[in-house]
């Protein structure tokens, strides 16, 4: 395992390394995730505890782009955050799925 | 159900060398294997401190997270289903280690699942058409010569 990583959160990494799409995109969901739990008046251990989970890391998982919001659960996130479950996961489709959301919904970046 | 929240320790954010030696010797075969497999550290909003496990090159998605909460250790899967917690993080590395074998195990098994798929499906649909085929090839082709 390489060691000379700095310890420091995804988000404030320094851009030199080329980071893959799909962990860019993951990471843009994980921003607007936050915002819109911030919106929600929400912290992380709140979101958690209204999802039932027993700890709150995996919503920094989520958040810091480094894994998606399950789909069984996006209608649980979506009513906690106080959006339509529907529009809610079709945002997420946008980056989680780009291609797909491309197909089903047409051009939209 | 209710949130499990510790105070955390002053000067206790980051990870530690000796932490993350543990980490490292645990999941080392799993890193060293090739498979693109790299690993990244994070803290939550409230400053604890996490380490992700990424799954190979394009979609480097968290295959496991292990987080420190007031001196407790957290490992969860990429989908966040809690699969250890406990006090010693040498004991959490070790389930760690384990939940990475049996991912490797798992794929072995599926791929080896596809390939008998595979194999049966040539076996069972392909050959029954390739033997009709030659069987009207061997009828038609005393016609077909005497044609030409």
């Amino acid at each position: 395992m390489k060691r000379e990583k700095p310890q420091e959160a995804f988000a404030e990494k320094p851009s030199r390394k080329v980071v893959p799409e799909a962990r860019q995109l993951r990471k843009q969901a994980g921003d607007w995730l936050k915002q819109r739990r911030a919106d929600a008046g929400l912290s992380q251990v709140d979101l958690a505890a209204r999802l039932g989970l027993k700890y709150y890391t995996f919503i920094s998982q989520v958040e810091n782009g480094f894994s998606r919001v399950p789909t069984e659960t996006m209608a649980a996130w979506a009513t906690e955050l106080g959006l339509e479950p529907a529009a809610f996961a079709k945002h997420l489709l946008l980056y989680y799925e780009p291609e797909l959301h491309r197909l089903l919904f047409g051009a939209k970046k | 159900m209710s949130v499990v929240a510790f105070e955390r320790k002053r000067n206790q954010v980051l990870w530690s060398e000796a932490e993350l030696d543990t980490i490292a010797a645990a999941l080392n075969v799993s890193i060293a294997s090739g498979e693109g497999r790299s690993w990244e550290t994070g803290i939550t909003e409230k400053g604890d401190a996490q380490l992700y496990l990424l799954g190979p090159l394009p979609d480097q998605a968290c295959e496991l997270c292990v987080s420190r909460i007031g001196g407790r250790y957290i490992l969860e899967d990429g989908s966040g289903q809690l699969l250890f917690e406990h006090q010693s993080l040498a004991l959490v590395a070790l389930h760690a280690k384990a939940a990475m074998r049996s991912s490797w195990s798992g794929l072995v098994a599926r791929v080896a699942l596809l390939w008998c798929t595979i194999r049966y499906m040539i076996h069972d649909r392909l050959e029954p058409l390739l033997t009709e085929s030659e069987e009207m090839l061997v009828h038609l082709a005393p016609q077909l010569a005497a044609f030409a």
